[in-house]
């Protein structure tokens, strides 16, 4: 290499990572904050209020799992979720079913198999797993979900589609590369918060030698139609999951966790500064059975808990409301409870127009919906005072 | 489509190899652009050959879609070496590669598979500390005229023009076939040298 070919090379050098640096610089470096839920003044009728439904029928001798569900305009609902003959089966897909105002959930469309999202992300799919539904204030409808090429769910990969007809034609899928040993062991399952630039931190999970919870921070341009990720780790270890995430102000937060040790308990932490960093990890008085929770902010910033009372099975489901920001908890109802029954998976939102919309599996035949207002909240609470 | 073409770009070389390895067996000269034009055009037709739905090349994606580009760049110069007789990497950056790799590989994954609370993964996504390392690594070994800084300038290349399916720096550095390649030649590197030395203690 003579002198004059070391100075270009050089200059090349300098060149290829001064485009990276003025990037980060001037282009994605942006100070994002949380987005609180947004509360209409319509919120919390005067009567209290709960309805139940299914959104799917019986699915027989399949199964189904991990409902999510979002707002669309004009109040519509759509909930996604996935089913099959069983767990992890070839021939599992992912549903979408929509409701309008006043209307039955309609009948299930399959979003996602393995045979389509090996057609659009261009390679082999052995099965398709855990759906995460969300919209953006556009009113876009975003589905994250799972691949898996080899293996159980250690071998999970995340992709990521769109639709911009509420669900009626969906995008060419986009895989998310979110870890360095073969892109695996990445999982979603709960509900993302919307960020002030307009992206999403997306609480997701990984599960090979460790276990423990991650943020992936998406954002989409208007004008591309890639989306632009990163990934963030809330905590190290092996035994927290699949976290759950409030916000409680633009820049704070409080997770709450499944757990996989013998602790048996709900893990949470707090950041302070929009996710960038996590506290220490503590356990809640609040037994867990190694299943998922969801936690929800109320309009008087008391904390709505959804989770498994027990520490052994997923028998029950009950509800739990902390007036401290998620340190002390009261149970205030038992939304599911039965003898080798299983209530799991729960998802909660709070629509618009301030009802809380929860999703669950029920006893892995069905997903149930539940909607019920704060008014209904707060008599659950009167009724454990008397 | 860039991400697309690029990821036939390894398996079209990993086949290359392979053929090169049947041809110098059946004891035919490799040597010259004839070889090169036919074994590359065969390579090309296997890669691109439909397997049920993809090309032979995505189903390898399928398993791995990001091989680094050091190891993208191995596979390249043990390519061209039988055809031309040009090394293009020498024994010097072969051996910084396998250290770099190593190195990268053993600071990568245990910590990103979750035996720490620390992610260095997570520095790969923007501009951070790892790539003002790699730009002061691939400078270093530029002055020492080391040609593994090639690789490197090739690497942040392939980073800016997003030639893999990943946007982490990470992946463009390192792969776990790139240090498992990295750790059978340093073992094999240290037997030879250990029976090169006892062959000279045979001699005196």
């Amino acid at each position: 290499m003579n002198r004059r070919l070391l100075i270009i090379f050089l200059l090349v050098t300098v060149g290829l990572y001064a485009w990276p640096a003025y990037e980060w610089l001037f282009a994605g470096n942006d100070s994002n904050t949380f987005v609180a839920a947004p509360v209409s003044s319509s919120i919390t009728p005067d009567a209290s209020f709960i309805h139940r439904e299914f959104i799917n029928a019986d699915s027989g001798s399949g199964m189904v799992h991990v409902g999510s569900i979002c707002e669309l305009p004009q109040g519509r609902l759509a909930a996604a979720w996935y089913g099959g003959s069983r767990e992890g089966a070839q021939d599992v897909a992912v549903f979408l079913s929509v409701k309008g105002s006043g209307d039955a959930w309609s009948r299930p469309q399959t979003v996602v198999d393995r045979v389509s999202a090996s057609r659009e992300l261009s390679r082999y799919v052995k099965k398709v797993g855990n759906p995460l539904l969300f919209s953006d204030p556009g009113g876009r409808l975003w589905l994250v979900y799972v691949t898996i090429a080899v293996g159980g769910w250690s071998g999970s990969s995340l992709n990521i589609t769109w639709s911009d007809d509420g669900g009626s034609n969906w995008s060419k899928s986009q895989r998310l590369t979110l870890s360095p040993f073969f892109n695996i062991s990445e999982l979603v399952r709960n509900r993302p918060l919307p960020l002030s630039s307009g992206g999403f931190a997306v609480p997701i999970y990984h599960e090979c030698l460790g276990n423990f919870p991650e943020i992936l921070w998406l954002q989409s341009r208007s004008n591309s139609p890639e989306v632009h990720f990163k990934k963030s780790r809330m905590t190290g270890g092996n035994s927290f999951i699949q976290p759950s995430v409030v916000v409680l102000s633009p820049s704070a937060a409080r997770a709450f966790y499944r757990c996989r040790s013998y602790e048996k308990a709900i893990g949470t932490a707090i950041t302070n500064d929009t996710g960038k960093n996590w506290s220490e990890l503590q356990t809640l008085s609040l037994p867990n059975p190694d299943s998922a929770l969801d936690a929800l902010l109320l309009s008087d910033q008391r904390i709505l808990l959804v989770f498994n009372d027990s520490t052994a099975n997923r028998e029950n489901l009950r509800l739990a409301v902390s007036h401290d920001q998620g340190r002390h908890w009261t149970r205030i109802a038992t939304l599911d409870s039965e003898p080798r029954g299983e209530f799991s998976y729960p998802y909660m939102i709070r629509t618009e127009d301030g009802r809380i919309h929860l999703v669950y599996t029920w006893d892995r035949k069905r997903i149930a919906h539940v909607v019920f207002n704060e008014a209904w909240v707060d008599a659950q609470m009167e009724g454990t005072r008397k | 489509m860039t991400t697309w073409a690029f990821s036939f770009v390894f398996p079209f070389l990993l086949v290359i190899a392979v053929l090169q390895q049947v041809t110098i067996r059946s004891g035919r000269d490799l040597r010259g652009w004839g070889s090169a034009l036919v074994l590359g055009l065969i390579s090309a037709g296997i890669v691109a050959i439909p397997v049920g739905d993809w090309p032979l090349a995505r189903w390898m994606i399928s398993f791995n879609a990001n091989f680094s580009i050091p190891l993208t760049a191995i596979l390249f110069a043990k390519v061209v070496e039988p055809f031309f007789g040009i090394k293009l990497l020498d024994d010097r950056a072969f051996l910084t590669c396998w250290i770099f790799s190593i190195a990268s590989g053993a600071a990568l994954y245990p910590m990103a598979l979750g035996l720490s609370d620390l992610d260095p993964y997570a520095a790969g996504w923007e501009f951070s500390w790892l790539f003002v390392l790699m730009f002061f690594l691939t400078v270093v070994l530029l002055v020492m005229k080391n040609r593994f800084s090639l690789v490197g300038i090739a690497a942040i290349l392939a980073y800016n023009l997003r030639l893999l399916e990943s946007t982490n720096l990470w992946d463009y550095l390192v792969d776990p076939f790139l240090v498992v390649t990295a750790c059978i030649a340093i073992v094999c590197r240290v037997r030879r040298n250990a029976q090169l030395e006892k062959r000279a203690r045979g001699n005196q």
